[in-house]
Parts: structure tokens; C-alpha cells; sequence
């Protein structure tokens, strides 16, 4: 069997990633739900005969090998069974979901009656009938409290929807219609998917199609080991901490490259815990390729070739490969995210340890989520559910060449992004007092963190007086976005439940537009865990986490750091302790006051404060 | 001719790690360089602006070339964590 021609290859490549943009439009136009079509909490990819990645497509990028394992799992359980026009349903995250919210639907495509592919898809769906809505659910202590849960079901039969498994589903969830519009969406994007396929084989035969499919796997494997032994052999280690109420987790990390492979260790950290944030093997798999494909893979395929030379340890019962029954419903914020950050400061470092690749070196970007999902009745009468997607909207880690993005989003999602504040107040009975990105939150650096943002949010017009909300918190008491190179870390997490509703009963004046949380009148209570109400006059404050910077932070130019101070990004009390730079009435760097500041700094640092002084 | 290691590590001429800026040398080659550097452990909570303020326990260490002060690595840790460690093997 002869090669592809390399003009038909590149034009049948070319026609796989548009298959994939098709599907995710369709998916997009039939979603309704916020943290599909604003979030982006979504994910399509295409896959091989085999149920092994073929184009890994947009979205959060853990799921392209977890639904890999979602396509394999349905061929094991169905083998003989699987036919023309079917859609599987599989969300068990023991057997390749990363928690039960997050719906895979699979489907084969045929030609001429012989399977050639699958298309595969998520979305966190709007509701899976965990103990709270929405399916974060803090109280769990099992998987059996975490919802509806499927290693497998056949939901579309031969192009007929099944109606009885879809009933029973949408007969476990809350708000069912939306529900249904999210499982629809998967079956627009699948069937999208499945029609543009067909059509490509159609015009370049079975063959041609199967050989540009092989072909572009091997590249892609050949590529990246050809890009490994361009790197230097050795061995990092990163260290993630996060807190649960008063519990610590680790997450550790041991990544070893050796001439054309990569392994990722993770022996050392915690036991699996009785708090949601485990997550499972194939987490913990795809956790780490979230940022391995945008940092070393940004101009190879994403497909099964990239995966070959990787492999994994992850000791059984631990955090990052925890077993069932263990409850992981937070596993997307939690260990899986800790995974995200470890392995981008280990491959970080290794590209730092490279002339050539140095460059794409970055610090952690958004370490931690600070996911908010709210739930009652809208000042509509509808039963609202939903994620404040201020989560997606993350800061940028510092790079070698230049600052983190303030707001600038997350590497395991390169098209994540929050919903605008009109949005927000339409879909849920609250108003924002204020949002806007953090001063002094991102990490120092010669470049520096991006910002995080902070919010605060009232009830507003709401039927009930109030609604409710879960915080799945942590970072709060420790920084997760990692600085490199000499980069501090960017600033933790804080949630507060401002308690205007006790002020008023003393008899305070509560201060109905306050700008700050300084400006707030009631107790301000720090919370990261549990379900909360926010009622009459009570505010949720919401601040995130600020990338990591990259860099000694006394040798960032002055002037950049003077218009930090300008745009409010830094303080000037940061400034000058930290970066070293003083700054005249103007607001113009004073050259000789900074360089005597950043010479009190150096001797500091070498113990020869007196010297100094 | 000195080989990069990492963002602000090379390793010369004579084997050993050393500082990218003043040549300050850390040990030799393929050996934990840390012990070497001038290290400050203290509370992230004060280590930035306000938003480092709910930091708990958490260490900052800071790890300086004793020749030139310049800050080479950070990380967290909780008290008695071990350092970590890189390797790269040339």
C-alpha cells in the first residue's frame, strides 16, 4: 500500500481540523447553557477505527486522550453491537470521564458499512442529580452522591433516539429541558461530524483517507521524539500544594526525559481523599497532555503519535489515580488542575534548560479555578443553574519574552473565556457591584504574572429573596500558579461572604454600590467549601488567582513597572519593595532612587543590610 | 563554551553549574545546586501586595547567586519539604 500523495495528505489533514471547527459550531448553536457558549467547557475531537486520537480538536485539552478512553471503553463493552448511526453515552470517571458532569457522547462513522472513525464530544452538562446542583458537590464522600453515572449506554440506536435511557436520564437531573439541549448539542456536533467525514472519504476514497490518517499519526510521533532529543536528557520536579477546609493535599511530580521519551511520576503524593477533588488514571493522564500539546506539541498534530513516547506513574489510591469509590466530582478544579500546573512547570523548565526552546518556556497560568455555581430561581420564575464563568477567565503565567496576560485565560483551554457581567445578571438574579482585574495579584517578575480579577455580586429582583451557591475553593491559603526562573508565585485565591444583612440588623448603613471590598460594611467572612446562600444584602466577593512571573524581579525595566503602577496593576508599595523602582510625583521612574533601591534589595538578598544602610 | 540548564544556570567550561549573569559557581554538573545559593525562607504572605495576604503556612523560598544576588529559582513549600531538584544530564 503506497503513501498518500503529500498534496492530498495536507488537503485531508486540513479537512480533519475543519470537520472539528463544523462540529464545535453546531454544538455551540444548540447548546444554551453559559458554561458551554461562553466558558467553553466543551470539547471535539476525531479519533481512529480503534478509538486512538486522530485530530485532537479545541476546548480543555485533558479530555482529547480521555475521550480516547471514553471511545475504547465503548468498543470493549459493545464489540458486535456497534452499528451505523449510533451515539454512545459514557460519563463514568472510573472508566474514562473526568467526573460525571462532564458528558461524553461517542459516535462511529461508517462508510460503506465499515467503521473508519469516531467523532467524540463533551460538555459539562447543566445538571447530573449529584447531591447540588449544577454536579460540584463539596459533601459527597462517594461517587454513588455524585449523580448519574454510565460506563456505557447506546443512546441513539442506528440513527433512533433511545427514548427510554434518554428519559431515565433527564428523569435524574435537575432542569431536564436543559439537560436535553446539552445532550442534543453532543448529537448535532456528532452527526455534523459524522456527515462531513463521510463526505471526505467520499471524495478521496476509504484508502487515501486511511493512509493520511496513519500517516499523520507517525508524523506527528516522528515529529515530537525528533523535538525530545533536540532538548536536553535529565529530570524535574514540581510540588503542588492545595487546601480542602483543614486538609493539605500534594501533588508531586518526577518528569524524566531520556532521548525520545517522557515520563511523568507522581509518586509521593497524597493519598486519595474524602473530599471530591481526587481524580482518576485517565485524569491524571490527560491532565498532564493539557499543557504538554500547546507547549511542546504547538505545531505537531494533536493525535495518538504525540501520546506513544509518554509514559505515566501514578501510584493506585493517591490523589492523582484514586479508586472507586472514592468521590471525584471536583476533580476538574482539583487534582486534575494540579496536574495541569506540575506538568507545565516541569516541561517548562525543560525548555528553559534549551537555547533553542527556552522561549516557550512559561510560569503557571491560572493555577488555581475558583468555580462558583449558583442555583435557584431567576427573577424569570426558571429554575437557574450554572458556573459563574469569571472561573474561566484565569491570568496569564509569565514568559520569557514578556509579561502574563492580566485575565488572559488558562493553558489547558486555549478558546476559554467568561461571560460579560449583562450576561450574568440576565441569567441569574444578581447584580455585580464590581469586576475588574487585581492590583498586585500577579506573581513579580522581570516578567510579571498577569493579573487575576475580583468580583462582588448581591441578589437582585430574585422570587426567593436569594439564591445559593457552591465554592469549590482551594488556593486559597496557597499559591498554585508557580513562578520560573526566579518569577514569584502569583497571588491565592479568596472568597468572602460579606454579611450586610447582620450589619443592617445593627443598625449599620450598608453601603449599596461599594467599589471595593474595603468599601463593604458587614463582617467579611472568609469561605473556599461548602454551599452558601447570598441573600437580601449579603455579597459574594470573588478574588482568583494571578499568574505565576517569570524572572528576577528586580530586573524588569523600570519604566514597564512605572506603567503598571499607572494602569493600577501594581502597587506603588510593590513596586518599590519588590521590583525596586521608584517613582517621582509624576509617576515617572526616578532612575537614581531605583537603582539605589535595587542595590538596598541585592544586599538584602546577601545579607549585607547593614552594608547598605 | 558554557551549556544553559535553565533560565538563569549554565554549566561551564571547568563542569560546574554556574550563574548565567557572573559565573558564581554552584557545584559540579548533574548535582543538586541549591545547597550552594544564597536561600531566603519566608511566608508568602509577605512576599507581595495585599492579595498574598490570606497566604497560610506557605513558605516562599528564594534561591540567590551568591555572587551577584540575582533571584535564580522560587518555590513553595510547607516547613521541612524537601527542595526541589532538577537534573540536567549533558
Amino acid at each position: 500500500m503506497s503513501a498518500v500523495d503529500p498534496i492530498t495528505f495536507s488537503i485531508i489533514r486540513h479537512r480533519l481540523y475543519r470537520v472539528i471547527d463544523e462540529a464545535v459550531i453546531t454544538l455551540k448553536h444548540v447548546s444554551g447553557s453559559a458554561i458551554t457558549n461562553e466558558g467553553h467547557d466543551l470539547m471535539v475531537s476525531l479519533y481512529r477505527a480503534d478509538g486512538s486520537l486522530l485530530m485532537g480538536g479545541v476546548g480543555f485539552l485533558h479530555h482529547l486522550t480521555s475521550a480516547a478512553e471514553a471511545c475504547k471503553a465503548i468498543i470493549r463493552r459493545f464489540e458486535g453491537r456497534i452499528n451505523e448511526g449510533d451515539v454512545f453515552l459514557t460519563n463514568c470517571p472510573y472508566t474514562a470521564a473526568l467526573h460525571t458532569s462532564d458528558v461524553y457522547l461517542v459516535a462511529p462513522i461508517h462508510y460503506e458499512g465499515k467503521l473508519v472513525a469516531w467523532s467524540a464530544c463533551f460538555v459539562h452538562v447543566y445538571d447530573i442529580g449529584a447531591m447540588v446542583p449544577g454536579g460540584f458537590s463539596p459533601d459527597s464522600r462517594d461517587i454513588f452522591t455524585e449523580g448519574f453515572s454510565s460506563p456505557g449506554l447506546k443512546l441513539v440506536d442506528r440513527g433512533e433516539m433511545n427514548t427510554d435511557i434518554m428519559d431515565t436520564l433527564l428523569n435524574m437531573v435537575r432542569a431536564p429541558e436543559m439537560v436535553a439541549l446539552d445532550l442534543s448539542s453532543m448529537i448535532a456536533a456528532n452527526n455534523v461530524a459524522r456527515e462531513r467525514m463521510v463526505a471526505l472519504v467520499e471524495k478521496y476514497g476509504p484508502v487515501s483517507v486511511d493512509q493520511a490518517c496513519q500517516s499523520l499519526v507517525d508524523q506527528s510521533e516522528q515529529s515530537f521524539r525528533d523535538r525530545l532529543c533536540e532538548l536536553p536528557d535529565g529530570r524535574w520536579e514540581s510540588r503542588q500544594y492545595f487546601d480542602i477546609e483543614d486538609e493539605t493535599y500534594r501533588v508531586l511530580l518526577a518528569m524524566t526525559k531520556n532521548k525520545d521519551t517522557l515520563t511523568f511520576d507522581f509518586t509521593g503524593s497524597s493519598e486519595q481523599s474524602k473530599y471530591g477533588i481526587n481524580c482518576a488514571y485517565w485524569a491524571s493522564w490527560g491532565g498532564f497532555f493539557a499543557p504538554l500539546f500547546p507547549l511542546l506539541c504547538y505545531d505537531i498534530t494533536w493525535n495518538d503519535g504525540v501520546l506513544r513516547p509518554i509514559s505515566m506513574i501514578a501510584p493506585e489510591g493517591t490523589i492523582v489515580n484514586c479508586t472507586r469509590p472514592a468521590p471525584i466530582s471536583l476533580a476538574t478544579v482539583g487534582a486534575i488542575q494540579s496536574v495541569n500546573n506540575a506538568a507545565c512547570i516541569c516541561i517548562s523548565k525543560m525548555l528553559s534548560a534549551s537555547e533553542k526552546y527556552a522561549k516557550e518556556a512559561t510560569a503557571v497560568w491560572h493555577g488555581s479555578h475558583f468555580a462558583i455555581f449558583m442555583f435557584g430561581q431567576n427573577q424569570k420564575n426558571q429554575e437557574a443553574i450554572g458556573i459563574m464563568t469569571e472561573t474561566f477567565g484565569g491570568a496569564g503565567g509569565g514568559r520569557s519574552f514578556a509579561d502574563g496576560v492580566d485575565v488572559g485565560g488558562e493553558i489547558p483551554n486555549p478558546i476559554g473565556r467568561m461571560a460579560n457581567v449583562e450576561t450574568t445578571e440576565s441569567h441569574f438574579p444578581v447584580r455585580y457591584l464590581f469586576r475588574r482585574a487585581t492590583s498586585d495579584s500577579g506573581g513579580a517578575g522581570k516578567y510579571r504574572g498577569g493579573t487575576s480579577l475580583e468580583y462582588a455580586i448581591q441578589q437582585h429582583d430574585s422570587p426567593d429573596g436569594g439564591i445559593h451557591y457552591v465554592v469549590s475553593g482551594k488556593g486559597t491559603k496557597f499559591s498554585m500558579s508557580d513562578g520560573l526562573g526566579g518569577g514569584h508565585p502569583g497571588a491565592p485565591c479568596n472568597f468572602r461572604w460579606v454579611h450586610n444583612n447582620e450589619a443592617a440588623l445593627e443598625g449599620k448603613n450598608i453601603n449599596p454600590f461599594a467599589n471595593s471590598a474595603e468599601e463593604m460594611t458587614g463582617e467579611q467572612e472568609s469561605i473556599s467549601w461548602g454551599v452558601f446562600p447570598l441573600m437580601d444584602r449579603d455579597v459574594l466577593y470573588v478574588r482568583s488567582d494571578g499568574g505565576g512571573g517569570y524572572g528576577d524581579p528586580i530586573e524588569r525595566d523600570p519604566a514597564n513597572t512605572a506603567r503598571d503602577v499607572r494602569e493600577g496593576a501594581v502597587s506603588e508599595m510593590v513596586a518599590r519593595r519588590i521590583y525596586g523602582v521608584v517613582l517621582d510625583d509624576s509617576g515617572a521612574v526616578d532612575e537614581t532612587a531605583s537603582e539605589e533601591a535595587r542595590a538596598v534589595i541585592r544586599n538584602e538578598r546577601l545579607g549585607r543590610v547593614e552594608a547598605a544602610k | 563554551m558554557n551549556v544553559r540548564i535553565s533560565a538563569s544556570l549554565v554549566v561551564n567550561d571547568m563542569g560546574q553549574i554556574a550563574c548565567m549573569d557572573c559565573g558564581h559557581e554552584f557545584g559540579p554538573q548533574g548535582k543538586p545546586w541549591k545547597e550552594a545559593a544564597q536561600i531566603d525562607e519566608a511566608p508568602l504572605k509577605g512576599s507581595g501586595g495585599h492579595p498574598y495576604s490570606n497566604a497560610s503556612n506557605i513558605l516562599l523560598r528564594r534561591f540567590y547567586c551568591p555572587g551577584c544576588a540575582k533571584l535564580i529559582d522560587t518555590e513553595t513549600a510547607l516547613h521541612g519539604d524537601p527542595f526541589l531538584n532538577d537534573i540536567v544530564k549533558l
